[in-house]
């Protein structure tokens, strides 16, 4: 039998039990849909992470930590005490000046440059006073900037700020206006220090919503936040170590060995996106589970569909093998059958989805993501979707093969006494 | 000249049957290109059974069935579902005609079995129709046929793809004495005009008397 008429048989019999087709249908809409939503939101996250950690961007770094190896209540290990080891505040271990060198001297790094880390009272421009945050401007980060520049890394007067302080003005006025970020020192004095505002920041989920300063100015506070205070003092949360541009991947896991051997922690750019993709994969992994388990009860769905589509056509197949049609055209004519509930429900799950997500992208745009530019909540690219759409298809092929198995065999002579 | 079926010693057990009565036991028969032969016998002599051996429905225990000077235990059930498909034509006692296609869908379904193109299946299904007087019911849905237009229209579909050989199962059954006449003489005369051979299955002996011959089987015997 020609392909066009298996066809054309398979989607008549579809819809001669309409409503039963209908709800078959539906049940395998409703997976579809739930899939289609969770990789739309997937796609959609991953799809921001990605460009604004390439925003972040700066090349051969290496972000370097001291290892985490101090007692804890939950680690059942007993380490001996080393008490040249530095530790912060929550026991954090953390890097001292002689960490430094001895990164600094390692065979690949170019620079050293150490994250201080420091804590802001407030910023003010004269009336109200806000709570704020600073980051230490790297140079060569890729800071998006919606007006003026970053800060000059030699600079001890400047600073950039996320859109969001802009309190009245626009944010091309507040450039080269000053404002005054205050600190307490090591003895609990607060401390203002006048700031110019060279750029403004654009705000995003992952970075660039701290004020950035230099890591001069950053190196200054923090000498004023712990000074006499030997614990503190000369310490730093890690270093952002620059490598030899001209590494190969190997060369490069080769110095993370030397710096892991040495007791440090270090991550490239990649490795930190890496773990932020394996902690919305994850999530993501979760939430199609539910899609899946709503088509698996489709797929049984289907099952019950074809065995009674079986059923009722029983005299029509013992005709149609009677008169000369072979299993395979049998088995066909209702694993066709059953891929097109698949197709229909999917097809539909996946456009609904489509709608339904620009709608809640919109939404989500104008709203709680308003601050975040660039931000699709649901992206909806071609090739999962139709990967989707295939998955769906198959299934409900897989699904209606033992009743096109059962139609296929069926003894003529039996399937013409039916009745 | 070389018999269209030759039968030898067929035999035919049921293995859930109660009794070990053998439906058919040891039948042999031939026949020839162009003859109308009747199966008859009452209900559970094994007519039925004889004839879908014959027609490759279903397959024998022992014994041997030739088609053509093809032996059929031979061939794989594609190649005998090919073979019925272009050598054998079938009516039946319950029509067996889907009630929701059209008069034309339903002639042409042995054409669309073999691949035939749509364009040539019409042509022909359209031919055949007005070869059995429904013409006019050519768009019709089968459901609303008369039963002799029905069982016109089967006829219709067996002859479709030019059969050797016409296995007709109680083909009046269904039908008043007025139509099933009709019916019958329509078989014949084309029959006849095409020299096609016909195996009836009957219990009516007015029907076997205008056969060529007849064949009486009894308690799976031929008497």
């Amino acid at each position: 039998m020609r392909i066009a008429d298996i066809l054309k048989i398979s989607q008549r019999n579809l819809f001669r039990s309409k409503l039963r087709t209908f709800l078959t249908i539906a049940a395998v809409f409703i997976g579809a849909l739930t899939l289609s939503l969770t990789n739309g939101v997937g796609n959609g996250i991953k799809a921001y992470v990605n460009t604004q950690l390439g925003n972040l961007g700066v090349k051969n770094t290496l972000t370097v930590q001291a290892k985490q190896t101090q007692a804890n209540p939950i680690n059942n290990d007993v380490r001996k005490y080393e008490p040249g080891k530095k530790t912060g505040t929550f026991n954090l271990a953390l890097l001292g000046k002689n960490d430094m060198d001895k990164i600094r001297s390692m065979e690949g790094v170019t620079q050293v440059i150490p994250q201080y880390n420091i804590q802001l009272e407030y910023i003010t421009t004269g009336n109200d006073k806000y709570e704020a945050v600073a980051a230490q401007y790297i140079e060569g980060l890729n800071l998006e900037m919606i007006t003026g520049t970053t800060v000059n890394p030699d600079s001890l007067d400047e600073i950039s700020l996320p859109s969001r302080y802009i309190m009245s003005g626009t944010e091309q006025e507040a450039i080269g206006k000053y404002a005054a970020i205050a600190y307490k020192n090591s003895a609990g004095t607060i401390i203002e220090k006048a700031v110019k505002i060279v750029g403004v920041q654009q705000q995003s989920l992952l970075g660039n919503s701290a004020l950035s300063i230099s890591s001069r100015l950053a190196e200054e506070i923090h000498y004023q936040q712990t000074l006499n205070v030997p614990n503190l003092a000369d310490s730093y949360m890690g270093a952002i170590a620059q490598y030899n541009v001209d590494y190969s991947e190997e060369e490069l896991s080769g110095l993370k060995t030397r710096l892991s051997e040495a007791g440090y922690d270090a991550l490239t750019l990649e490795d930190q996106i890496g773990i932020i993709s394996q902690i919305i994969n994850g999530i993501l992994v979760v939430l199609n589970l539910f899609g899946a388990i709503t088509l698996l009860a489709a797929a049984f769905g289907i099952i019950n569909t074809l065995l009674m589509s079986v059923n009722e056509r029983t005299s029509e197949i013992g005709l149609m093998k009677a008169l000369g049609a072979n299993r395979k055209t049998i088995f066909s004519i209702f694993a066709i059958e059953a891929a097109s509930i698949g197709f229909w429900g999917g097809l539909l799950g996946v456009v609904v989805s489509i709608v339904l997500g620009n709608i809640l992208s919109n939404i989500a745009t104008n709203t709680f993501l308003k601050d975040f530019v660039g931000f699709e909540l649901l992206a909806f690219p071609l090739l999962p979707s139709l990967g989707v759409l295939l998955g769906i298809m198959l299934l409900a092929f897989i699904a209606g093969a033992l009743p096109s198995l059962k139609a296929s065999k069926l003894d003529p002579i039996k399937a013409l006494r039916y009745e | 000249m070389q018999p269209i079926i030759q039968a030898v010693s067929l035999t035919k057990i049921y293995e859930s049957a109660a009794s070990d009565m053998p439906a058919l036991n040891n039948v042999s028969l031939s026949i020839q290109p162009g003859e109308s032969v009747a199966i008859i016998g009452k209900s559970g002599s094994g007519k039925s059974t004889l004839m879908h051996i014959l027609a490759t429905l279903d397959r024998p225990t022992e014994g041997e069935l030739i088609i053509d000077g093809i032996h059929a235990h031979n061939l794989s059930s594609a190649d005998l579902d090919s073979l019925r498909n272009k050598k054998f034509g079938f009516v039946f006692q319950q029509f067996f005609v889907n009630a929701r296609n059209s008069s034309l869908e339903n002639v042409t379904l042995p054409l669309t079995i073999m691949g035939i193109a749509l364009s040539e299946r019409k042509a022909r299904g359209l031919a055949m129709l007005e070869m059995v007087g429904l013409a006019a019911q050519a768009h019709q849905k089968a459901g609303e046929l008369s039963g002799g237009q029905k069982q016109r229209l089967c006829i219709a579909r067996a002859l479709i793809t030019k059969p050797e050989l016409i296995f007709a199962d109680e083909p009046t059954g269904n039908l008043d004495s007025e139509n099933g006449k009709q019916t019958m003489d329509l078989l014949f005369k084309l029959q006849r005009e095409e020299g096609i051979t016909v195996v009836i299955v009957t219990h009516d002996p007015d029907l076997a008397a205008q056969c060529d011959r007849s064949i009486t089987i009894k308690d799976g015997k031929i008497v």
